[in-house]
């Protein structure tokens, strides 16, 4: 059995799964026309492109960061209370494999309410499309795409740790869409906030996507460096962690709920 | 070489309490057991809730660390060589988690056989099998989410027997099922027990130990009060007779006869229902002589059973 076997069935697996939860369908049809209103009245008075750029793409962005890192944080918990965490956890096939198929189910639901946020704030307060390049913001968004699960798989891998996962996803939705800058630009941001901001992908992707938008592209080349890097340091991160997590995760049992 | 190897097993948990404060508080939940188990065999862990039972089984299929001690399946440490073992051995938690219960029958059985690398060329045909096994062919492509508890025990054996594993860990397996479904679940285990797979099974339903066990060990506090085979077990117990008695009254001073090490009694509709553990023929004519004045309405003798002998055991730990 291969390994992109195990990776498409988690996949098809955790899509059939998501998608019956009604919670994950507000998530994906109600929320981002919900979060797009208050971003829109938010901007209402701003500069066309400051509009677009914190508007369009910011609830955008901040529907995408929910439905991927805030689902699968979800889903370590919703299957360690189903006990099937422990399950997949000691089975033959690699976990890491198993859990970047999930992860990747979560993000091909998750892209259907970024483009509801997009569609529907650019019907409802009827902003044309003025993209500087398609070809620098297609770059920009599947460079977007990867950092989001680069983060999602760091942060679930943490998330095994401990049983209290309920209490860190919620308090990892709304400071990573502030300090990465989906709904306003870092630089308002304290300065050692602003800092730590450049240590996640998000923050650079959130820069990238602005960037591919606005004329000439400023700056692009510089934020693609920034993005690559430091998503590769979250990948780098997540592998020499790996080893030694999921070793404390058997020392302390933390797999199921008994 | 023993399929299972365990020695000096000892396991801990740390727990903390308190919001400001964090106390913390080590539990031992496994402290120092030892036990091998052969290949073909059925073993059973028999223990009261909170036991070890559950956490000495998790060791065992290298969900969980131990403390200190030697753990080891098919010659494998289960901590440091786990992928050795992993695709060998399976097991089953009663009750009804440890299934996607939003997916079908079929779909779940599908989705394990893909991580227990069962080849593509013979699941489907083999996943049939196993649901025909269990009874749920015609359900097989309903979601779990609307089955019985029951129906879902089912669907968790045919999830652990998805890669006929050559060792099985059963905790509980017949927990919540009605007694056809026990039967049932009984029949599989000796089934796969006769195709070569050897099993560890935890319960609390002593007839069942004492069916399927070729051998038990008796857990309470994370240590072992005995093992051995069912047989011997029964045998060293002090209990020669136990009877089955239904009254009108209920004799008040039946547990104090000489020769009686157990009684536990019952009151329904009016009648009494007592259970006798007695050690000799002379206690068993003093609780006849006790219980003469009083209207009965059943009773039976029969040889001790496991019961009576864990009864035993586990009192007189306590004790």
């Amino acid at each position: 059995m291969n390994s992109k076997s195990v990776v498409i069935t988690s996949m098809i697996l955790q899509m059939k799964q998501t998608f019956a939860r009604n919670m994950f369908k507000y998530c994906m049809f109600i929320a981002p026309i919900l979060s797009t209103i208050i971003l829109g009245e938010m901007y209402r008075y701003a500069p066309q492109e400051n509009f677009i750029a914190f508007v369009v793409l910011g609830s955008g962005l901040w529907n995408l960061w929910g439905a991927i890192a805030f689902s699968s944080a979800g889903d370590i918990n919703r299957e360690r209370y189903s006990n099937t965490l422990s399950m997949i956890f000691s089975a033959p096939v690699d976990f890491r494999l198993i859990w970047l198929g999930k992860i990747f189910g979560n993000t091909i639901l998750s892209i259907c309410s970024f483009f509801i946020s997009v569609i529907f704030a650019m019907v409802l307060y009827r902003i044309p499309v003025q993209v500087y390049s398609w070809g620098l913001l297609t770059l920009a968004f599947a460079l977007t795409i990867v950092s989001f699960i680069v983060i999602s798989i760091f942060i679930a891998y943490l998330l095994t740790l401990s049983r209290r996962t309920t209490l860190f996803m919620n308090c990892l939705e709304f400071p990573f869409i502030l300090i990465c800058g989906f709904a306003f630009p870092v630089e308002l941001l304290p300065n050692p906030i602003m800092y730590l901001s450049f240590i996640f992908p998000p923050t650079w992707a959130v820069k990238l996507l602005r960037s591919s938008i606005v004329a000439d592209a400023p700056d692009y080349m510089h934020i693609l460096v920034w993005l690559l890097a430091t998503t590769i340091g979250f990948i780098l991160l997540s592998s020499l962690l790996y080893k030694t997590i999921f070793r404390q995760v058997k020392i302390a049992g933390t797999l199921d709920m008994a | 070489m023993p399929i299972i190897e365990v020695k000096d097993l000892v396991r801990d948990y740390t727990i903390t309490s308190g919001l400001v404060r964090r106390n913390k508080k080590t539990i031992n939940a496994v402290r120092g057991i030892s036990f091998s188990v052969e290949r073909g065999e059925i073993f059973g862990l028999l223990g009261q809730n909170g036991a070890g039972k559950t956490t000495t089984i998790k060791m065992l299929i290298t969900m969980l660390a131990p403390t200190s001690g030697t753990c080891k399946v098919l010659g494998y440490n289960t901590f440091g060589q786990e992928k050795m073992i992993r695709d060998k051995v399976n097991f089953i938690f009663g009750g009804e988690y440890g299934l996607y219960r939003r997916l079908s029958a079929r779909d779940n059985l599908k989705y394990f056989a893909n991580l227990y690398k069962v080849p593509l060329d013979t699941r489907d045909k083999y996943i049939d099998e196993l649901l025909e096994m269990v009874g749920l062919s015609d359900r097989a492509d309903t979601r779990v989410e609307t089955f019985s508890k029951g129906m879902t025990q089912r669907v968790q054996i045919a999830r652990g027997l998805i890669n006929n594993p050559e060792v099985l860990f059963l905790d509980e397996p017949t927990v919540g099922l009605d007694p056809l479904g026990a039967e049932t679940l009984r029949g599989i285990v000796k089934e796969a027990n006769k195709r070569g797979t050897t099993i560890l099974l935890t319960t609390h339903n002593m007839y069942e130990a004492d069916e399927l066990c070729n051998r038990i060990a008796i857990i309470k506090d994370g240590v072992f009060l005995d093992l051995d085979t069912p047989a011997n077990i029964k045998a060293r117990s002090d209990t020669k007779t136990t009877l089955e008695i239904t009254l009108t009254k209920n004799p008040l001073n039946i547990a104090t006869i000489s020769g009686v090490s157990h009684v536990a009694s019952s009151e329904k509709d009016g009648l009494t229902s007592l259970r006798v553990s007695c050690q000799s023929d002379n206690a068993i004519s003093q609780v006849l002589a006790v219980i003469e004045p009083t209207t009965i309405k059943s009773f039976k003798n029969e040889v001790a059973t496991l019961e009576d002998a864990y009864i035993q055991l586990v009192k007189g730990a306590s004790e």
